[in-house]
């Protein structure tokens, strides 16, 4: 035992100086209250039998003597605050992995539970001994000490000070075993993990690694089992690829709580700076345990973001605010650059008219390549270049040249063929009709392993898809001039779905990322540098391969820049969505093993023996003053 | 009714006629109570008759045979002894009776709340209201271990004044003595008549052969015990030191429920003795609870004891 409070000696002084008070006041006569009496012969007999019990008071007056004398030993050693060494000479090493996940801005429990870890740590920190050290741990989709292995209590609640929770996955594996490094070696040492127990098992390795260390690993759990919470698990959002002025979304929601709730969703346009445009207001019931998919369609009034906000239909708020709210952005509206290789042909020029983001440029065979080489879709019309431009690519009647490789090995030709397979659910077919297109003449043609062969007749295919170099490519083996295709819906329609499905392949437009993950963001070929702005700081990110690399624990929307002159407007939306599911665990996920599992799980901080003290002693008064006011101790 | 008892008033200014114990208000039940006892003691009140015919009065006057209906008291027990004939004894009926109230005024009767000495003086005004209504002289004495002050005798219902007026100079002080103050006013008082006692009967020394001083002298003794509630169970609790009121005498006791019980038991005991007495000697003997009303009380008194009857 050790006092960290007043010395031994101190305590042994205050108890031998309040105890000796204590007895000379015991020792003084008992002063008695006065009270007159017309007539105190009446009292004799009564007093003359109390006398027979006056051994039994001189007792009790013992009896009251050490219950006074053992308050004071109880206080003085209070004043000591008395710890338990544990049997060991040296102090512990305390590895506090605090879980920062979402699951944990959960306000089931006063203040929240990441106020209650707080808590919990700042016991621990109250329990430490004199030599004892501890280390305090953000354990989110990445583990970061919030600050030294110390002693010292300012710095470590200083580094408390630091925790919050993010809108993430806490990552066990990656925590646990950061903790394993920081413990190994060191002596006392133990790994303490504050959460509400919504964690992934760690994995084998890990396991094995903590069974190997020998090191305790104890859980201090937090939150309450009873929770309500309503999440907004998935929202995606696109343009409609004929009219871009409209968008389709999609929203997720679930209700992993044990009662049905109703809800209120809305939707917010351009919500980026402020409060956005409600678009659409709704009020879904969700059972208990339900997950409810909702799509909206030809949403308009929104032409950069997108949000969707859910609240309680009561008006009261459920416990989880991180998953309330989802963010997205709308593709971009920019006119897709489409360059046509060919001689005049009316039946193209006439069927890219139709879609005015189309900003169309025509060469001919002869002008090939032109001077601007950066396009978005590149149509050759009974052309192949020696060449090609490194874009997406629509062919028409690929017949290479002598010495020429075009995108598919020719071998001969098919007479009057006809679409006989179809790939009926294949996008590039979507609302048309190819099966009785009279066709003059196609070219025999071989395909390469993962081309797809979308129409066919059955000498061979007509309409091929693949990738080549990298790039993607949509052929027609017949020249359209000669079949009745151009004279159809169908054609327009046929070469609108390809050139939407490069053109958004290229964008590489995701609607929203997700926290706790790498953000792959397309940015310009030429873009030699990028930042992420969050709350107003840029953060340098790098880029590979064409595409900025950033990540955050945050949702909501940021704006990435580059050296170019367009910023780019990401939205990030909650991870995880087994978040949502607020229920504490009963168990921890360590090595597979139940709670109950002694060496793992549920070893009970070191208790303060001063509060318990003064607590006895206050017990002990208690007791004393009613035993005395109901006259079973006078 | 109060007309003429008004007119006194102004004719006595000095008179505190809003003293506490014998207000306005105390003087209209005092009056109430008069007639009340009248109507109780109707037909038989033997002061007003005036006659010279023999009957219950206090000097012997002759014996006659015992008809059923008449009071055993009055049977001549000695003649029985001699002639096994049931004779009663005849007394020569006087012109008026004389009622004595005597009212201790030692310090125990300062106790209680209200004061038991304070309850006594409004029971005593109103005995001697009743008895001043019945033409019967009326003396006040007040005692402790000896008679103090005293009142001489009067008569009639003016004189009601003079009572408030004595009994408002009575302080609690001294002890009790009943004893030797009833033996003085026995030797002092050959007029025989009825002797009210109002007393706490709280002496050492007992108050048994005090009555009987009363009863040797011929008085008609009438003992009226006044007790505070509190006394039978006191709120005490703890450690305290009894200290006696008259005699300054003091004992520590640390009080608990079980104490308690013993002492109210003890206290129950007390009161038997006394009345057990009283039975024996057929002196009539009326507990009182200070915490009764006096009226009722008196009237208890009157009905009980047939004090007046």
């Amino acid at each position: 035992m050790e006092w960290t409070g007043l010395s031994l000696g101190q305590v042994l002084a205050t108890l031998g100086a309040f105890g000796a008070a204590v007895f000379v006041l015991y020792l003084l006569k008992l002063r008695r209250r006065p009270v007159e009496v017309p007539f105190v012969r009446l009292w004799h007999d009564v007093l003359a039998e109390q006398r027979t019990t006056r051994l039994f008071s001189s007792l009790k007056r013992i009896l009251s003597l050490l219950l006074a004398l053992s308050v004071v030993a109880m206080l003085a050693i209070a004043l000591g605050d008395p710890r338990w060494i544990a049997g060991r000479d040296e102090g512990r090493t305390l590895v506090v992995l605090v879980d920062s996940s979402a699951s944990m801005g959960a306000t089931d429990v006063e203040g929240g539970r990441i106020e209650a870890a707080r808590e919990a740590v700042r016991r621990r920190i109250a329990a430490m001994g004199a030599d004892d050290r501890m280390i305090v741990a953000s354990m989110g989709a990445s583990t970061v000490p919030l600050g030294p292995i110390d002693g010292d209590p300012e710095v470590l609640e200083e580094a408390l000070d630091r925790l919050e929770a993010r809108d993430v996955a806490a990552d066990l594996a990656r925590g646990l075993g950061w903790a394993l490094d920081v413990a190994r070696g060191a002596l006392g040492a133990e790994i303490v993990i504050v959460s509400d127990g919504r964690l992934d098992p760690p994995g084998e390795l890990v396991e094995a690694r903590a069974r190997e260390s020998g090191i305790p690993v104890r859980w201090d759990r937090v939150g309450e089992t009873e929770t309500r919470n309503v999440a907004i698990t998935a929202f995606a959002v696109r343009r409609y690829p004929i009219d871009k002025s409209r968008a389709q979304v999609l929203i997720e929601l679930w209700n992993p709580g044990a009662n049905a709730e109703e809800i209120e969703l809305t939707l917010l346009g351009d919500s980026h700076a402020g409060e956005g445009v409600p678009l659409d207001v709704t009020t879904i019931r969700l059972g208990a345990g339900e997950r409810a998919t909702r799509l909206f369609e030809n949403v308009t009034g929104a032409d950069r973001t997108l949000e969707a906000r859910i609240r309680l239909a009561d008006g009261t708020r459920d416990d989880l605010a991180a998953d309330d709210r989802a963010f997205a952005r709308l593709p971009e509206r920019r006119r897709a650059r489409v360059l046509v290789v060919a001689e005049d042909d009316i039946y193209l020029e006439a069927a890219l008219l139709l879609d005015e983001y189309l900003a169309v440029t025509h060469v001919t065979p002869a002008q090939f390549p032109p001077s601007d080489d950066e396009f978005d879709v590149v149509i050759y019309e009974s052309f192949v270049p020696a060449q090609p431009l490194d874009a997406p690519s629509i062919w028409l009647h690929p017949q290479p040249a002598e010495g020429v490789q075009g995108p598919l090995v020719v071998e001969g030709t098919i007479e009057r063929p006809f679409f006989d397979r179809l790939e009926r659910d294949h996008p590039l077919l979507a609302f048309t009709s190819l099966r009785d297109v009279n066709i003059a003449e196609a070219l025999a043609v071989r395909v390469e392993p993962g081309d797809v062969v979308v129409g066919a007749d059955a000498r061979g295919p007509l309409l091929v898809t693949g990738t080549r170099n990298g790039r993607g490519f949509v052929a027609l083996t017949f020249d359209p001039r000669r079949s009745d295709l151009p004279l159809r819906v169908a054609w327009p329609l046929l070469l609108l779905h390809a050139i939407d499905s490069f053109v958004e392949e290229a964008s590489g437009h995701f609607s929203s990322y997700r926290t706790g993950e790498p953000w792959y963001v397309p940015v310009s070929p030429n873009a030699t540098r990028a930042a992420l702005v969050d709350d107003g700081a840029e953060h340098p990110v790098p880029i590979v391969d064409g595409r900025a690399v950033a990540s955050s624990e945050r949702a909501g929307f940021y704006l990435l820049l580059t050296d170019g002159p367009d910023a780019e407007h990401l939205a990030v939306n909650l991870g995880p969505s087994g978040e949502a599911d607020l229920a504490v665990a009963t168990t921890m996920p360590i090595a597979g093993e139940p709670s109950e599992a002694p060496a793992i799980i549920e070893a009970p901080v070191r208790g303060e023996p001063w509060a318990w003290l003064v607590l006895i002693a206050f017990g002990v008064l208690a007791i004393e003053w009613v035993t005395f006011h109901r006259r079973w101790t006078v | 009714m109060f007309g003429w008892l008004r007119k006194q008033a102004s004719s006595a200014p000095a008179r505190a006629i809003d003293d506490d114990a014998f207000d306005e208000e105390f003087q209209r039940r005092l009056e109430a109570l008069a007639i009340a006892s009248r109507r109780l003691v109707s037909g038989r009140m033997r002061a007003e008759r005036r006659s010279q015919k023999t009957g219950a009065g206090i000097e012997f006057a002759d014996h006659r045979e015992y008809a059923p209906g008449d009071d055993f008291r009055h049977l001549d027990w000695k003649l029985y002894g001699r002639s096994e004939k049931l004779l009663l004894k005849l007394f020569q009926e006087e012109e008026d009776l004389s009622v004595y109230l005597l009212l201790d005024t030692s310090a125990s009767m300062e106790f209680g709340a209200p004061q038991k000495l304070a309850y006594g003086k409004r029971i005593a005004a109103a005995l001697a209201y009743v008895a001043l209504s019945s033409l019967d002289r009326v003396s006040v004495l007040t005692f402790a271990d000896v008679i103090g002050a005293r009142l001489p005798p009067t008569r009639g219902k003016s004189r009601i004044f003079k009572v408030f007026e004595f009994l408002r100079g009575a302080r609690p002080e001294g002890r009790t003595g009943i004893e030797g103050a009833m033996r003085a006013f026995a030797a002092q008082h050959k007029r025989r008549g009825v002797a009210i006692v109002i007393s706490d009967l709280y002496d050492p020394a007992g108050f048994e052969r005090g009555i009987d001083a009363l009863r040797y002298a011929r008085f008609e003794p009438f003992v009226i015990q006044l007790v505070d509630p509190s006394e039978a169970r006191p709120p005490l609790h703890g450690d305290v030191r009894l200290v006696d009121r008259e005699t300054g005498e003091s004992r520590e006791v640390t009080v608990t429920p079980r104490v308690l019980e013993r002492y109210a038991a003890a206290h129950a005991a007390y009161l038997a003795g006394i009345a057990s007495y009283c039975a024996q000697k057929q002196v009539p003997h009326v507990v009182i609870e200070t915490s009764t009303a006096w009226d009722d009380a008196v009237l208890s008194v009157l009905r009980r004891g047939g004090l007046l009857g």
